[in-house]
């Protein structure tokens, strides 16, 4: 069982406020199927030089169940630290603290200081949101609220393709 | 509370938690109390395959654990892939290219689900199994020592090549004043090595001119094909950063810079 503290709750918000570019290589999404999931890691840099993954994954059998993930390398460490997670519906979601559960519905995952302590994932805190409904939604929703440039303009104007079957 | 209550509760608390909710034809979520260390629930889907029935994580597992680990292992041979192996085979569950499947006999749809929980819950703890987050002073072990051993107007740390306007490709320290600069690197994991794999050759490619050191925290913890390849592009690499490692690579490093 891991107690360490890895990143505070100021620390997170501020990783996660942090100005960012988008990959140019990140829309339209061209993921990589494998062991029946779709999936890409995109490496993201800021101008304070600290680095960051936004990680795709999107299951085969379900396209519904998908998520979009912002990882913070933390200096010293040998672990991508997942600050934030857009996952679509892939059934309940329990709130371990707080003890309340989200159905089979989207939902935000956040890392907190609280869950780190309590020794499980540091993203286990969720919040049921309507913002998107899709794989590309999560995407578009995760550089709106973390700090991201918008996203160079798509020249094919499809900013959809490649994603799902 | 009497034995008969807590009986009752027991199968209130586990059975009420499971619910099977239709969705399409011949395909039902079901619910279980069961979850991941983030929270989310196992995804387990009943499906008719044939006359009969099936259990499905709908590649859901393998997914999950690629949050935090590279799945890819667990197709070589070592102790993650025979942890996961054995897994599924105890429980008679199936990996069908990524997709873990429990097929139902007969009608004993219990037993499934419960072998089919425990085959999941084994699985998940593979990712345990991965490096543990614990925090090195590997890097900031190696840079002090590298002050102390070279004087500040030899070295640049981070430092860019001016080739690299995007600052892709860092080098951890640039040791200069020689015919050939020494770019030296710490390798804390295996992630860094292909990363310095790809500087190196992207460095061969621009035709700079250097020797790299590599100085690994441990270099056994490495796969065989990626330290391989790393081997191939690195000059000089110290094996781990040890008290007598250190003896070396400050015997190394002075004879560097006195042949400047």
């Amino acid at each position: 069982m891991r107690s360490l503290i890895q990143l505070s709750d100021v620390e997170i918000d501020s990783l996660i406020r942090e100005p960012k570019t988008a990959p140019a290589s990140l829309l339209p999404l061209r993921l990589i199927e494998r062991n029946k999931h779709r999936r890409k890691d995109y490496p993201v840099s800021s101008t304070s030089g600290n680095e960051f993954v936004i990680a795709v994954r999107q299951a085969v059998p379900n396209p519904l169940n998908f998520s979009v993930i912002l990882m913070y390398r933390v200096p010293g460490y040998n672990t991508l630290f997942r600050l934030c997670r857009y996952n679509g519906r892939h059934g309940k979601h329990t709130n371990e603290i707080e003890g309340n559960k989200i159905e089979d519905e989207c939902h935000i995952h956040k890392a907190t200081e609280r869950y780190q302590k309590l020794g499980g994932d540091e993203e286990g805190f969720a919040i049921e949101t309507t913002r998107y409904s899709d794989l590309n939604g999560a995407v578009q929703c995760l550089l709106a609220d973390c700090g991201f440039a918008p996203p160079p303009p798509n020249p094919q104007g499809n900013l959809f393709a490649g994603t799902t079957p | 509370m009497n034995m008969g209550s807590i009986k009752d509760d027991f199968k209130k608390t586990v059975c009420g938690q499971i619910e099977l909710n239709p969705q399409g034809d011949d395909r039902f979520l079901v619910a279980t109390p069961f979850r991941f260390s983030d929270g989310d629930h196992f995804v387990i889907a009943l499906k008719k395959e044939g006359d009969g029935w099936v259990l499905t994580d709908e590649a859901n597992s393998l997914m999950h654990l690629s949050y935090c680990m590279d799945v890819d292992v667990l197709e070589d041979e070592g102790n993650r892939k025979e942890i996961f192996d054995n897994s599924l085979s105890l429980f008679a569950v199936e990996n069908r290219g990524g997709e873990l499947v429990k097929p139902v006999v007969g009608d004993r749809f219990g037993d499934a689900l419960f072998n089919f929980v425990q085959a999941l819950m084994k699985v998940s703890d593979v990712s345990f199994l991965t490096r543990e987050r614990v925090r090195s002073t590997f890097m900031e072990d190696l840079f002090a020592f590298l002050r102390k051993n070279i004087p500040p107007d030899r070295i640049q740390f981070n430092w860019k090549s001016d080739r690299d306007a995007s600052g892709k490709y860092p080098v951890d320290a640039r040791i200069n004043h020689m015919r050939r600069p020494l770019f030296l690197y710490g390798v804390p994991h295996e992630d860094k090595m292909k990363d310095v794999t790809i500087s190196l050759l992207t460095f061969e490619k621009w035709q700079l001119k250097f020797q790299s050191v590599a100085v690994f925290e441990d270099l056994q913890a490495m796969q065989k094909k990626p330290l391989a390849r790393f081997l191939d592009v690195n000059d000089k690499p110290f094996s781990s950063f040890d008290d007598e490692n250190k003896d070396r690579l400050s015997d190394y490093l002075r004879e560097a810079l006195e042949e400047a």
